[in-house]
Protein backbone atom coordinates (compact mmCIF):
# COMPACT_ATOMS: atom_id res chain seq x y z
CA UNK A 1 0.00 0.00 0.00
CA UNK A 2 1.46 3.53 -0.69
CA UNK A 3 -0.58 6.81 -0.02
CA UNK A 4 -0.01 10.07 -1.04
CA UNK A 5 -0.71 13.24 0.91
CA UNK A 6 -0.62 16.64 -0.30
CA UNK A 7 2.58 15.91 -2.34
CA UNK A 8 4.10 18.17 -4.33
CA UNK A 9 7.06 18.07 -7.10
CA UNK A 10 8.62 21.17 -8.79
CA UNK A 11 11.71 21.32 -10.76
CA UNK A 12 13.36 24.92 -11.33
CA UNK A 13 14.20 25.94 -14.96
CA UNK A 14 15.60 28.10 -17.08
CA UNK A 15 11.88 29.99 -17.57
CA UNK A 16 10.80 29.96 -13.82
CA UNK A 17 9.59 26.95 -11.58
CA UNK A 18 7.92 24.44 -13.32
CA UNK A 19 5.72 22.06 -11.26
CA UNK A 20 5.06 18.62 -11.60
CA UNK A 21 3.04 16.98 -9.23
CA UNK A 22 0.52 19.71 -7.89
CA UNK A 23 -0.65 18.72 -4.23
CA UNK A 24 -1.99 15.01 -5.24
CA UNK A 25 -3.83 12.89 -2.59
CA UNK A 26 -3.96 9.05 -4.04
CA UNK A 27 -4.46 5.24 -2.28
CA UNK A 28 -2.36 2.66 -4.00
CA UNK A 29 -4.21 0.11 -2.03
CA UNK A 30 -2.39 -3.63 -1.60
CA UNK A 31 -2.86 -6.09 -4.61
CA UNK A 32 -4.39 -4.09 -7.15
CA UNK A 33 -2.31 -3.16 -9.97
CA UNK A 34 -2.54 0.61 -10.84
CA UNK A 35 -1.88 1.83 -14.84
CA UNK A 36 -0.60 5.25 -15.25
CA UNK A 37 -1.15 7.39 -18.43
CA UNK A 38 0.28 10.21 -18.90
CA UNK A 39 1.55 12.10 -22.11
CA UNK A 40 5.79 12.76 -22.64
CA UNK A 41 6.62 15.19 -19.66
CA UNK A 42 3.74 14.81 -17.49
CA UNK A 43 5.80 13.72 -14.76
CA UNK A 44 5.05 9.83 -14.89
CA UNK A 45 8.69 9.40 -14.11
CA UNK A 46 8.76 11.83 -11.27
CA UNK A 47 5.97 10.05 -9.81
CA UNK A 48 7.44 7.28 -10.18
CA UNK A 49 10.19 7.87 -8.26
CA UNK A 50 8.73 9.84 -5.72
CA UNK A 51 6.44 6.21 -5.38
CA UNK A 52 10.24 4.82 -4.35
CA UNK A 53 11.33 6.97 -2.36
CA UNK A 54 14.31 7.61 -4.70
CA UNK A 55 13.62 11.25 -4.68
CA UNK A 56 12.06 13.16 -2.04
CA UNK A 57 8.54 15.26 -2.83
CA UNK A 58 8.95 19.44 -2.11
CA UNK A 59 5.69 19.22 0.65
CA UNK A 60 3.27 16.10 1.74
CA UNK A 61 3.64 13.12 2.75
CA UNK A 62 4.19 9.44 1.60
CA UNK A 63 3.24 5.99 3.41
CA UNK A 64 4.49 2.83 2.55
CA UNK A 65 3.52 -0.46 3.44
CA UNK A 66 5.40 -3.44 2.42
CA UNK A 67 8.33 -3.47 0.51
CA UNK A 68 8.45 -1.50 -2.57
CA UNK A 69 11.20 -1.83 -5.38
CA UNK A 70 12.88 1.00 -7.30
CA UNK A 71 11.73 2.23 -10.26
CA UNK A 72 11.94 -0.66 -13.00
CA UNK A 73 13.42 1.59 -16.24
CA UNK A 74 15.83 1.77 -18.91
CA UNK A 75 17.82 4.43 -16.74
CA UNK A 76 19.37 4.40 -13.48
CA UNK A 77 20.19 1.86 -11.01
CA UNK A 78 23.27 -0.20 -12.85
CA UNK A 79 26.77 1.10 -12.89
CA UNK A 80 27.98 1.03 -16.39
CA UNK A 81 31.75 -0.39 -15.32
CA UNK A 82 30.32 -3.28 -13.83
CA UNK A 83 28.70 -6.14 -15.34
CA UNK A 84 25.48 -7.30 -15.21
CA UNK A 85 25.88 -9.94 -12.46
CA UNK A 86 28.45 -7.47 -10.37
CA UNK A 87 25.40 -4.97 -10.63
CA UNK A 88 23.09 -8.40 -9.45
CA UNK A 89 25.09 -8.53 -6.55
CA UNK A 90 25.47 -4.96 -5.44
CA UNK A 91 21.28 -5.19 -5.16
CA UNK A 92 21.20 -8.32 -3.61
CA UNK A 93 23.56 -7.18 -0.64
CA UNK A 94 21.71 -3.70 -0.33
CA UNK A 95 18.35 -5.36 -0.19
CA UNK A 96 19.78 -8.22 2.47
CA UNK A 97 18.70 -10.72 -0.74
CA UNK A 98 20.48 -14.41 -1.26
CA UNK A 99 23.23 -13.25 -3.43
CA UNK A 100 23.44 -16.49 -5.68
CA UNK A 101 20.06 -16.86 -6.51
CA UNK A 102 19.52 -13.90 -7.12
CA UNK A 103 22.10 -13.72 -9.55
CA UNK A 104 20.76 -17.50 -10.81
CA UNK A 105 17.60 -16.13 -10.96
CA UNK A 106 18.39 -13.06 -13.46
CA UNK A 107 21.00 -14.82 -15.34
CA UNK A 108 17.75 -16.84 -16.29
CA UNK A 109 15.06 -14.13 -16.39
CA UNK A 110 17.39 -11.50 -18.49
CA UNK A 111 18.37 -14.40 -21.12
CA UNK A 112 21.26 -11.64 -22.35
CA UNK A 113 23.77 -15.04 -22.55
CA UNK A 114 27.00 -14.28 -22.34
CA UNK A 115 26.51 -10.37 -21.95
CA UNK A 116 25.50 -10.90 -18.50
CA UNK A 117 29.57 -11.18 -17.28
CA UNK A 118 30.04 -8.10 -19.38
CA UNK A 119 30.21 -4.41 -18.34
CA UNK A 120 26.38 -2.83 -18.66
CA UNK A 121 27.90 0.20 -20.67
CA UNK A 122 27.92 -2.24 -23.94
CA UNK A 123 24.43 -3.17 -22.94
CA UNK A 124 21.09 -2.00 -25.76
CA UNK A 125 18.49 -0.06 -24.31
CA UNK A 126 16.72 -3.39 -24.12
CA UNK A 127 18.77 -5.73 -22.60
CA UNK A 128 18.90 -3.06 -19.65
CA UNK A 129 15.45 -3.33 -18.99
CA UNK A 130 15.70 -7.27 -19.11
CA UNK A 131 18.18 -6.67 -16.45
CA UNK A 132 16.64 -4.70 -14.95
CA UNK A 133 13.28 -6.43 -14.91
CA UNK A 134 14.91 -10.11 -14.15
CA UNK A 135 16.84 -8.84 -11.30
CA UNK A 136 13.50 -7.24 -9.97
CA UNK A 137 11.52 -10.06 -9.63
CA UNK A 138 14.34 -11.89 -8.25
CA UNK A 139 13.92 -9.47 -5.40
CA UNK A 140 10.35 -10.27 -3.60
CA UNK A 141 8.89 -7.17 -3.48
CA UNK A 142 5.16 -6.26 -1.99
CA UNK A 143 4.09 -3.25 -4.73
CA UNK A 144 6.79 -2.98 -8.37
CA UNK A 145 7.03 0.18 -9.83
CA UNK A 146 7.78 0.04 -13.94
CA UNK A 147 8.49 2.58 -16.00
CA UNK A 148 7.42 1.30 -19.03
CA UNK A 149 9.53 -1.33 -19.22
CA UNK A 150 7.54 -3.93 -19.94
CA UNK A 151 7.02 -2.78 -23.91
CA UNK A 152 10.41 -3.91 -24.96
CA UNK A 153 11.53 -6.57 -26.16
CA UNK A 154 10.10 -9.17 -28.58
CA UNK A 155 6.77 -11.03 -27.95
CA UNK A 156 8.61 -13.65 -25.96
CA UNK A 157 9.85 -11.47 -23.53
CA UNK A 158 6.63 -9.70 -23.06
CA UNK A 159 5.18 -12.56 -22.73
CA UNK A 160 7.59 -13.76 -20.20
CA UNK A 161 6.73 -10.49 -17.76
CA UNK A 162 2.80 -11.06 -17.99
CA UNK A 163 3.52 -14.32 -16.57
CA UNK A 164 5.73 -13.59 -13.70
CA UNK A 165 3.68 -10.93 -13.24
CA UNK A 166 0.45 -13.56 -13.15
CA UNK A 167 2.26 -15.75 -10.74
CA UNK A 168 2.52 -13.46 -8.02
CA UNK A 169 -0.90 -11.77 -8.58
CA UNK A 170 -1.69 -13.08 -5.11
CA UNK A 171 0.77 -11.39 -3.54
CA UNK A 172 2.15 -8.39 -5.42
CA UNK A 173 1.06 -5.71 -7.33
CA UNK A 174 2.00 -3.51 -9.80
CA UNK A 175 1.97 0.14 -10.60
CA UNK A 176 3.20 1.19 -14.34
CA UNK A 177 3.32 4.23 -15.62
CA UNK A 178 3.42 3.99 -19.70
CA UNK A 179 1.99 6.99 -22.67
CA UNK A 180 0.30 4.09 -24.60
CA UNK A 181 -3.13 2.30 -23.06
CA UNK A 182 -2.21 -1.08 -24.72
CA UNK A 183 0.94 -1.35 -22.49
CA UNK A 184 -1.47 -1.23 -18.79
CA UNK A 185 -4.36 -3.25 -20.24
CA UNK A 186 -2.81 -6.33 -19.66
CA UNK A 187 -1.45 -5.93 -15.90
CA UNK A 188 -4.12 -3.38 -14.21
CA UNK A 189 -7.30 -3.44 -12.47
CA UNK A 190 -7.30 0.25 -11.98
CA UNK A 191 -6.53 3.33 -14.30
CA UNK A 192 -5.22 6.92 -13.64
CA UNK A 193 -4.36 9.87 -15.89
CA UNK A 194 -1.96 11.95 -14.78
CA UNK A 195 -2.54 15.70 -16.75
CA UNK A 196 -1.45 18.96 -15.26
CA UNK A 197 0.14 17.94 -12.02
CA UNK A 198 -2.81 15.49 -11.68
CA UNK A 199 -3.97 12.35 -10.54
CA UNK A 200 -6.83 11.24 -11.79
CA UNK A 201 -8.34 7.24 -11.25
CA UNK A 202 -10.54 5.10 -13.09
CA UNK A 203 -11.86 1.56 -12.68
CA UNK A 204 -13.17 1.40 -16.70
CA UNK A 205 -10.37 1.34 -18.97
CA UNK A 206 -12.78 2.93 -21.52
CA UNK A 207 -12.87 6.13 -19.29
CA UNK A 208 -9.68 6.70 -18.33
CA UNK A 209 -9.44 6.39 -22.45
CA UNK A 210 -11.31 9.03 -23.28
CA UNK A 211 -9.77 11.48 -20.44
CA UNK A 212 -6.77 10.14 -21.39
CA UNK A 213 -7.45 11.09 -25.27
CA UNK A 214 -9.42 14.26 -24.18
CA UNK A 215 -7.79 17.28 -25.42
CA UNK A 216 -5.90 18.83 -22.12
CA UNK B 1 16.94 8.10 7.15
CA UNK B 2 13.67 7.76 7.61
CA UNK B 3 12.14 6.98 4.42
CA UNK B 4 14.67 4.48 3.32
CA UNK B 5 14.29 2.57 6.58
CA UNK B 6 10.34 1.78 5.83
CA UNK B 7 11.16 0.88 1.99
CA UNK B 8 13.91 -1.20 3.33
CA UNK B 9 12.78 -2.95 6.29
CA UNK B 10 11.06 -6.59 5.79
CA UNK B 11 7.76 -6.06 5.41
CA UNK B 12 5.73 -5.28 8.34
CA UNK B 13 4.25 -8.38 9.80
CA UNK B 14 3.26 -7.20 13.35
CA UNK B 15 0.32 -4.90 13.54
CA UNK B 16 1.74 -2.41 16.31
CA UNK B 17 4.37 0.01 14.85
CA UNK B 18 7.78 -0.51 15.84
CA UNK B 19 9.22 1.29 18.33
CA UNK B 20 11.80 4.35 17.88
CA UNK B 21 14.70 2.42 19.14
CA UNK B 22 13.78 -0.75 16.44
CA UNK B 23 13.68 1.50 13.73
CA UNK B 24 17.09 2.89 14.86
CA UNK B 25 18.67 -0.53 14.97
CA UNK B 26 16.81 -1.54 11.53
CA UNK B 27 17.94 2.07 9.98
CA UNK B 28 21.69 1.16 10.85
CA UNK B 29 22.13 -2.14 10.29
CA UNK B 30 20.46 -1.49 6.54
CA UNK B 31 23.10 1.47 6.29
CA UNK B 32 25.98 -0.73 7.41
CA UNK B 33 24.54 -2.99 4.50
CA UNK B 34 24.52 -0.33 2.12
CA UNK B 35 28.12 0.65 2.96
CA UNK B 36 29.62 -2.36 3.02
CA UNK B 37 28.35 -3.28 -0.80
CA UNK B 38 29.06 -0.02 -1.44
CA UNK B 39 32.70 -0.25 -0.51
CA UNK B 40 33.17 -3.01 -2.75
CA UNK B 41 31.57 -2.04 -5.62
CA UNK B 42 33.73 0.77 -5.45
CA UNK B 43 36.79 -1.60 -4.70
CA UNK B 44 35.76 -2.90 -8.10
CA UNK B 45 35.07 0.18 -10.12
CA UNK B 46 38.82 2.52 -8.25
CA UNK B 47 40.93 -0.90 -9.13
CA UNK B 48 39.27 -2.88 -11.72
CA UNK B 49 38.85 -0.60 -14.68
CA UNK B 50 42.50 -0.76 -15.32
CA UNK B 51 45.09 -3.82 -15.52
CA UNK B 52 47.33 -3.28 -12.71
CA UNK B 53 44.92 -1.11 -11.05
CA UNK B 54 46.62 -1.06 -7.54
CA UNK B 55 50.10 -0.52 -8.61
CA UNK B 56 48.30 3.41 -10.05
CA UNK B 57 47.26 3.57 -6.61
CA UNK B 58 51.04 3.24 -5.48
CA UNK B 59 52.29 5.00 -7.94
CA UNK B 60 51.57 8.75 -7.29
CA UNK B 61 52.80 8.85 -3.71
CA UNK B 62 55.78 6.48 -4.73
CA UNK B 63 55.76 9.48 -7.36
CA UNK B 64 56.25 12.47 -4.71
CA UNK B 65 58.65 10.47 -2.48
CA UNK B 66 60.82 9.70 -5.62
CA UNK B 67 60.65 13.51 -6.79
CA UNK B 68 61.51 15.34 -3.09
CA UNK B 69 64.11 12.54 -2.75
CA UNK B 70 66.10 13.56 -6.05
CA UNK B 71 65.54 17.10 -4.68
CA UNK B 72 67.46 16.69 -1.30
CA UNK B 73 70.19 14.63 -2.67
CA UNK B 74 70.35 17.77 -5.17
CA UNK B 75 70.44 20.43 -2.65
CA UNK B 76 73.12 18.10 -0.55
CA UNK B 77 70.07 17.95 2.59
CA UNK B 78 69.60 15.43 4.94
CA UNK B 79 66.10 14.35 6.69
CA UNK B 80 66.15 16.18 10.30
CA UNK B 81 66.64 14.22 13.45
CA UNK B 82 68.67 11.75 11.75
CA UNK B 83 65.12 10.00 10.09
CA UNK B 84 65.93 7.67 6.98
CA UNK B 85 65.19 9.88 4.40
CA UNK B 86 62.81 7.07 2.42
CA UNK B 87 60.72 6.89 5.53
CA UNK B 88 60.82 10.64 5.98
CA UNK B 89 58.87 11.50 2.92
CA UNK B 90 56.87 8.57 3.07
CA UNK B 91 55.74 9.41 6.52
CA UNK B 92 54.96 13.19 5.26
CA UNK B 93 53.36 11.99 1.56
CA UNK B 94 51.21 9.30 3.05
CA UNK B 95 48.96 11.24 5.87
CA UNK B 96 48.82 13.95 3.64
CA UNK B 97 47.43 11.96 0.32
CA UNK B 98 45.33 10.33 2.85
CA UNK B 99 43.10 13.60 3.72
CA UNK B 100 43.53 14.98 0.55
CA UNK B 101 42.63 11.82 -1.81
CA UNK B 102 39.98 11.01 0.78
CA UNK B 103 38.09 14.21 0.51
CA UNK B 104 38.51 14.47 -3.32
CA UNK B 105 37.14 11.25 -4.12
CA UNK B 106 34.22 11.84 -1.62
CA UNK B 107 33.31 14.89 -3.01
CA UNK B 108 32.99 13.22 -6.22
CA UNK B 109 31.19 10.76 -4.79
CA UNK B 110 27.49 11.49 -6.09
CA UNK B 111 28.62 12.22 -9.17
CA UNK B 112 30.27 9.38 -10.00
CA UNK B 113 27.23 7.57 -8.56
CA UNK B 114 23.88 9.24 -9.09
CA UNK B 115 22.37 6.24 -10.91
CA UNK B 116 22.55 4.25 -7.60
CA UNK B 117 20.60 6.81 -5.89
CA UNK B 118 17.66 4.93 -7.55
CA UNK B 119 17.51 2.80 -4.46
CA UNK B 120 15.86 4.24 -1.46
CA UNK B 121 17.96 3.04 0.88
CA UNK B 122 21.27 4.44 -0.75
CA UNK B 123 21.88 8.09 0.16
CA UNK B 124 24.37 11.04 -0.49
CA UNK B 125 25.82 10.29 2.74
CA UNK B 126 26.57 6.57 2.18
CA UNK B 127 28.28 7.11 -1.03
CA UNK B 128 30.37 9.17 0.84
CA UNK B 129 31.17 7.16 3.70
CA UNK B 130 31.89 4.29 1.41
CA UNK B 131 34.75 6.16 -0.10
CA UNK B 132 36.07 7.28 2.80
CA UNK B 133 36.49 3.49 4.42
CA UNK B 134 37.59 2.34 1.10
CA UNK B 135 40.09 5.48 0.52
CA UNK B 136 41.26 5.15 3.99
CA UNK B 137 41.75 1.19 3.51
CA UNK B 138 43.78 1.70 0.52
CA UNK B 139 46.30 4.43 2.03
CA UNK B 140 47.09 2.38 4.81
CA UNK B 141 48.03 -0.80 3.08
CA UNK B 142 50.34 1.54 0.99
CA UNK B 143 51.74 3.07 4.02
CA UNK B 144 52.59 -0.69 5.02
CA UNK B 145 53.77 -1.49 1.26
CA UNK B 146 56.09 1.35 1.11
CA UNK B 147 57.49 1.54 4.57
CA UNK B 148 57.12 -2.34 4.57
CA UNK B 149 59.39 -2.90 1.45
CA UNK B 150 61.74 0.23 3.09
CA UNK B 151 62.47 -1.92 5.84
CA UNK B 152 63.21 -4.98 4.05
CA UNK B 153 65.45 -2.48 1.76
CA UNK B 154 67.41 -1.17 4.79
CA UNK B 155 67.33 -3.72 6.63
CA UNK B 156 66.00 -1.81 9.52
CA UNK B 157 62.73 -2.15 10.82
CA UNK B 158 61.81 -0.02 14.28
CA UNK B 159 58.44 1.51 14.63
CA UNK B 160 58.21 3.60 18.12
CA UNK B 161 54.65 3.29 18.59
CA UNK B 162 52.23 2.04 15.90
CA UNK B 163 49.10 3.33 17.95
CA UNK B 164 50.12 7.00 17.15
CA UNK B 165 51.07 6.15 13.81
CA UNK B 166 47.36 4.20 13.30
CA UNK B 167 45.74 7.37 15.06
CA UNK B 168 47.49 9.98 12.50
CA UNK B 169 46.55 8.19 9.53
CA UNK B 170 42.56 7.13 10.88
CA UNK B 171 42.65 10.77 11.50
CA UNK B 172 43.57 12.09 8.19
CA UNK B 173 41.33 9.89 7.11
CA UNK B 174 38.51 10.91 8.77
CA UNK B 175 39.31 14.56 8.14
CA UNK B 176 39.01 14.18 4.33
CA UNK B 177 35.60 12.13 4.59
CA UNK B 178 34.55 14.90 6.63
CA UNK B 179 35.47 17.33 4.13
CA UNK B 180 34.31 15.07 1.42
CA UNK B 181 30.73 15.15 2.66
CA UNK B 182 31.15 18.83 2.88
CA UNK B 183 32.14 19.40 -1.13
CA UNK B 184 29.93 16.51 -1.55
CA UNK B 185 27.14 18.51 -0.70
CA UNK B 186 28.29 21.76 -2.16
CA UNK B 187 28.89 20.10 -5.41
CA UNK B 188 25.27 19.31 -5.93
CA UNK B 189 24.81 22.66 -5.13
CA UNK B 190 26.94 24.62 -7.03
CA UNK B 191 29.67 23.37 -9.95
CA UNK B 192 31.81 26.26 -8.74
CA UNK B 193 33.08 23.87 -6.05
CA UNK B 194 34.69 21.44 -8.36
CA UNK B 195 36.67 24.28 -10.02
CA UNK B 196 37.71 26.12 -6.57
CA UNK B 197 38.52 22.59 -4.97
CA UNK B 198 41.69 22.55 -6.96
CA UNK B 199 43.43 26.14 -6.55
CA UNK B 200 42.15 25.99 -2.66
CA UNK B 201 43.51 23.32 -1.63
CA UNK B 202 47.21 23.37 -3.87
CA UNK B 203 48.90 25.40 -1.23
CA UNK B 204 48.05 22.46 1.38
CA UNK B 205 50.65 20.46 -0.32
CA UNK B 206 53.43 22.77 0.70
CA UNK B 207 52.22 23.39 4.20
CA UNK B 208 51.52 20.06 5.64
CA UNK B 209 55.23 18.93 6.33
CA UNK B 210 55.73 16.43 3.02
CA UNK B 211 59.24 17.76 3.37
CA UNK B 212 59.87 19.52 6.74
CA UNK B 213 58.82 18.73 10.03
CA UNK B 214 57.00 21.40 12.88
CA UNK B 215 60.14 21.49 15.13
CA UNK B 216 62.54 22.26 12.06
CA UNK B 217 60.87 25.80 10.73
CA UNK B 218 61.06 28.87 12.34
CA UNK B 219 58.34 29.62 15.45
CA UNK B 220 56.53 32.30 13.56
CA UNK B 221 56.28 30.28 10.85
CA UNK B 222 55.18 27.23 13.00
CA UNK B 223 52.63 29.45 14.58
CA UNK B 224 50.89 30.00 11.15
CA UNK B 225 51.59 26.52 9.74
CA UNK B 226 49.94 24.60 12.97
CA UNK B 227 46.44 26.04 11.88
CA UNK B 228 46.82 23.37 8.99
CA UNK B 229 45.21 20.02 10.77
CA UNK B 230 47.39 17.86 8.06
CA UNK B 231 50.32 18.98 9.51
CA UNK B 232 49.17 17.61 13.21
CA UNK B 233 48.20 14.19 11.32
CA UNK B 234 51.99 14.26 9.81
CA UNK B 235 53.80 15.23 12.80
CA UNK B 236 51.21 12.48 14.79
CA UNK B 237 52.45 9.54 12.39
CA UNK B 238 56.05 10.65 12.41
CA UNK B 239 55.95 10.94 16.24
CA UNK B 240 54.94 7.40 16.39
CA UNK B 241 56.93 6.34 13.30
CA UNK B 242 60.64 7.41 14.68
CA UNK B 243 62.17 6.67 18.28
CA UNK B 244 64.43 9.94 17.21
CA UNK B 245 61.55 12.37 16.68
CA UNK B 246 59.20 14.18 19.46
CA UNK B 247 56.31 16.52 18.00
CA UNK B 248 55.99 18.62 20.67
CA UNK B 249 53.66 21.07 18.83
CA UNK B 250 50.61 18.30 17.66
CA UNK B 251 47.65 18.72 19.25
CA UNK B 252 44.82 15.73 18.90
CA UNK B 253 42.06 17.84 20.19
CA UNK B 254 42.13 20.87 17.52
CA UNK B 255 42.70 17.92 14.62
CA UNK B 256 39.37 16.54 16.29
CA UNK B 257 37.37 20.03 16.55
CA UNK B 258 38.10 20.36 12.94
CA UNK B 259 36.53 17.01 12.19
CA UNK B 260 33.52 17.20 14.34
CA UNK B 261 32.91 20.88 12.50
CA UNK B 262 33.77 19.76 9.27
CA UNK B 263 30.97 16.67 9.67
CA UNK B 264 28.28 18.61 11.34
CA UNK B 265 28.02 20.88 8.41
CA UNK B 266 28.81 18.05 6.13
CA UNK B 267 25.48 16.42 7.79
CA UNK B 268 23.58 19.31 7.62
CA UNK B 269 24.47 20.05 3.92
CA UNK B 270 23.29 16.82 3.27
CA UNK B 271 19.78 16.71 4.60
CA UNK B 272 19.24 20.45 2.29
CA UNK B 273 20.80 18.28 -0.76
CA UNK B 274 18.93 15.10 -0.53
CA UNK B 275 16.05 17.04 -1.93
CA UNK B 276 18.05 18.74 -4.49
CA UNK B 277 20.14 15.57 -6.02
CA UNK B 278 18.13 14.53 -9.34
CA UNK B 279 18.25 11.62 -10.05
CA UNK B 280 19.05 9.91 -13.70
Amino acid sequence: MIALDGVTKAYRTTSGEHVVLDRIDAVFPERVSVGILGRNGAGKSTLLRILGAAELPDEGTITRQGRVSWPIGFAGGFHGSLTGEENCRFVARIYDADLDEVVESTRAFADIGTYFSMPVRTYSSGMRARLAFGLSMAIDFDTYLVDEVTAVGDSKFQAKCRQAFAERQERSSVIIVSHQLKTIRDYCQRYAVLRRGQLHFFDDIAEAERAYEANP
Amino acid sequence: MSASVSAASPSPTSPTAPSTLDTLVQGTLTQLQVIHALALRETRTRFGAHQLGYVWALLEPLFWIGTFWGLFALAGREAPNGMPIVAFLATGVLPYEVAMKTADRCGNAVSGNRALLFYPQVQPVDLVLARGVLEGATYGAIFLVILGTEALVSQRFEIHDALLVAGGLGLGALFGTALGLVLCSLSVLSNVVERLKGPLFRPLFWMSGLFFTAESVPSNVRDVLLWNPILHCVELVRDGFFPSYTAHHVDVGYVLVWIVALAFVGLTLERVVRRKVEVT
